[in-house]
């Protein structure tokens, strides 16, 4: 599954140009209990940009963002109705394995949550369970590649195999990002990556997710409108459990067409 | 004057001061200049204090010389000690009403005699048990030291055969005493083991299920009555190995050839693994939900399964912390003695075979102190040593347990 997978992306590499979704969402509900957290949300996610999603706290964005991998299956009381296609297909249907998904829909998280192995166990985690590496070269090749692309190798060559749990936070953040790389997915969702990391750190994670844009969707959820701006090429902005506006972050942000999303970006509210 | 109206006339006198105390520093207070003063009713307990206190401690000195050697030497007689004892203590009362009710004024530190008195009563509290615990150890010390008077250490820690029946009389026959320790420690290493064997899985997969795969709802009835289990006296559990658990084993060994006897090892562990389970579970438990959040979570997305996810992330990060849990459980077990007195017997055979009798240190120092014993035959002296021994095990096990248990917190803190 993870060769057509690769085979896909290295058909589509040369056609970036043309916009092609590869989430389409349509009606989105999501309820916690009787706590009513997205209402009828309709997004569509294009292939190989960042799609920012930004809005004051608690209007649903991370909830939304959860529901790309199924995430949220793993909290009690949580309910999803509408449909959320993948590549056309829709992934809350009856017979899809959410444990697959996820590996096709990785994950990075708010604060940077390494297992406490080493650094070299911490990214061979996902292979390893995916049996993605025939023997020991491949699995050494897949850590050294991802720690690569997560722009940590050099930081860590002569390390691997200290605690993972042992590096500074942004240090942690990349591993975390290399880790979710190493199973190979097609779509990255990131849920406010930077936000307990230093500027210096921060910049490092925008320039990597900059990067890794070239082979891979990312959706980031972000309380900073100047991260949203810089890293990202659609922006959609939720409130109150709504997509209120969405397109181009360059139009967003410049000339937005509702007054909430005039407001919340020049710091009105929220 | 007899105790008890000796009791309700202090505390009558302590009242009485309580009243007049409260009284004389309203008017205190009122003309006091002072912005801030102590309220009338601390001014009340503050007499409380002096009417109480002084007695008591004098009653405490008093009924101390009576049990201890001195008496013997101030040799008052029982007529002396019935009016005395009472006048002391009411002098005492009425002295430090007196002086108190004198003392009451609006610049007495009222606040601060009552918060000294907080203070000493606290660490009175904490004293008394740790002394009670040095008292313990001490009197098993010493009762040790007589019993390796009479048989020689070596033969206690290294023999093989236990039979402390002594002769009483010269002329008795057949009765040496043998006080090899070893059979006893084997026996309770296997029941402990047999135990282990059935808390540790059963313990550790139901916390596991508890935490990772039960609903709320189904851990919020199941999770309390699992702890009902630890609430069954143990002489419940006993008999239960021993009427009901090991009859069972024995009509198994019966029906497929094994010959099983009724009183044997392996009941009364089964049935001792049962009683540890909810302790195992409920440690476990505690530690399994210590593991954050945010490590599942990236497990999950990763693409695992929530087995994959127990066995690779949660178990790794929570194995100090069980390990702890499990040792705690062991010296638990090491201790137990209801349910193997019941269900296992006095038997001392040196054997590795759950099939068979065998017996525990704890019940041998039940069976060695029952019935009419002298204070200071190597039989009676046998069951201090084996105590000791116990204490001591017991004690290194959990000293280990809580230090592992704590190096494990401060990883998450």
């Amino acid at each position: 599954m993870n060769v057509q997978i690769q085979a896909e992306k290295s058909a589509n590499a040369g056609m970036d140009v043309a916009e092609e979704f590869v989430i389409e969402t349509r009606n989105v509900d999501v309820f916690y209990g009787d706590n009513h957290a997205i209402k009828g949300v309709s997004l569509n996610i294009p292939k190989h940009q960042v799609t920012a999603l930004i809005g004051p706290s608690g209007c649903g964005k991370s909830t939304y963002l959860r529901c790309l991998n199924r995430m949220n299956d793993t909290i009690e009381g949580c309910r999803v109705e509408g449909e959320i296609l993948l590549d056309g297909l829709d992934i809350y249907a009856s017979g899809v394995d959410e444990v697959l998904l996820r590996a096709r829909v990785g994950m990075v998280f708010q604060k940077p949550n390494p297992f406490p192995k080493s650094i070299y166990d911490n990214v061979a985690y996902g292979p390893r369970i995916h049996g993605l590496a025939a023997n020991k070269d491949e699995l050494d090749d897949i850590v050294l590649t991802s720690l690569e692309r997560a722009g940590l190798l050099k930081e860590v060559q002569d390390r691997l195999h200290s605690m993972g749990t042992g590096l500074s936070g942004g240090q942690q953040q990349r591993l975390c990002i290399a880790r979710a790389l190493a199973v190979r997915p097609e779509i990255i969702l990131m849920d406010e990556p930077c936000s307990a990391l230093d500027p210096i750190a921060t910049a490092k994670v925008e320039e990597l997710i900059d990067e890794l844009k070239e082979n891979y969707t990312i959706i980031i959820v972000t309380h900073s409108m100047q991260q949203a701006a810089r890293v990202s090429q659609k922006t959609a902005f939720f409130h109150l459990g709504d997509v209120v506006e969405s397109g181009p972050t360059e139009k967003v942000f410049t000339s937005p067409e509702d007054e909430r999303t005039q407001g919340y970006i020049t710091g009105r509210f929220g | 004057m007899s105790f008890y109206p000796l009791l309700i006339v202090l505390l009558l006198m302590s009242a009485v001061g309580y009243w007049f105390g409260s009284k004389k520093a309203l008017g205190a207070v009122r003309k006091s200049t002072n912005f801030i003063t102590p309220r009338p009713h601390q001014f009340g307990l503050y007499v409380v204090i002096w009417a109480l206190v002084p007695p008591i401690l004098l009653g405490a000195i008093w009924i101390l010389m009576q049990v201890t050697p001195l008496q013997m030497e101030v040799g008052l007689s029982q007529q002396v000690n019935r009016v005395l004892f009472p006048v002391i203590v009411l002098l005492a009362a009425g002295g430090g009403l007196y002086f108190s009710l004198q003392k009451i004024g609006p610049d007495l530190k009222v606040r601060k005699t009552i918060e000294g008195l907080v203070y000493i009563v606290l660490i009175l509290a904490s004293i008394i048990s740790i002394l009670t615990t040095i008292g313990i150890v001490l009197s098993l010390l010493f009762e040790t030291i007589q019993f390796f008077k009479k048989v020689p250490m070596s033969e206690f820690f290294f023999g093989l055969t236990w039979s402390p029946q002594t002769a009483l009389r010269a002329d008795q026959v057949g009765s040496s005493g043998a006080f090899g320790s070893i059979p006893l420690f084997t026996g309770t290493l296997l029941i402990t083991c047999i135990a282990m064997c059935v808390a540790v899985p059963l313990g550790l997969l139901s916390a596991i299920y508890m935490t990772e795969y039960a609903s709320q709802r189904f851990r919020s009835v199941v999770k309390p009555m699992l702890e009902i289990l630890a609430g069954i006296p143990t002489v419940v559990y006993g008999f239960f190995a021993a009427l009901t658990v090991g009859v069972f084993f024995r009509d198994i060994g019966d029906a497929i050839g094994i010959d099983i006897v009724s009183e044997s090892a392996l009941a009364a562990g089964v049935v001792m693994g049962m009683m540890i389970i909810p302790f195992v579970s409920s440690l476990s438990d505690d530690i399994i939900m210590a593991v954050p959040q945010s490590l599942r979570d990236g497990s999950y997305g990763l693409g695992a399964t929530k087995s994959e996810t127990v066995r690779n992330v949660i178990l790794p990060a929570a194995l100090p912390g069980i390990v702890g849990a499990v040792l705690l459980a062991v010296s638990r077990a090491i201790g137990e003695t209801m349910i193997v007195v019941m269900a296992a017997g006095f038997a001392a055979n040196l054997t590795a075979n759950p099939l068979e009798a065998v017996t525990t240190v704890t019940v041998q120092i039940v069976g060695l102190l029952v019935g009419d014993q002298e204070f200071d035959s190597a039989k009676t002296l046998a069951a201090f040593a084996l105590a000791l021994v116990l204490f001591i095990v017991t004690l290194c096990l959990n000293v280990i347990a809580l230090l592992v248990v704590r190096k494990y917190r401060e990883k998450y803190d």
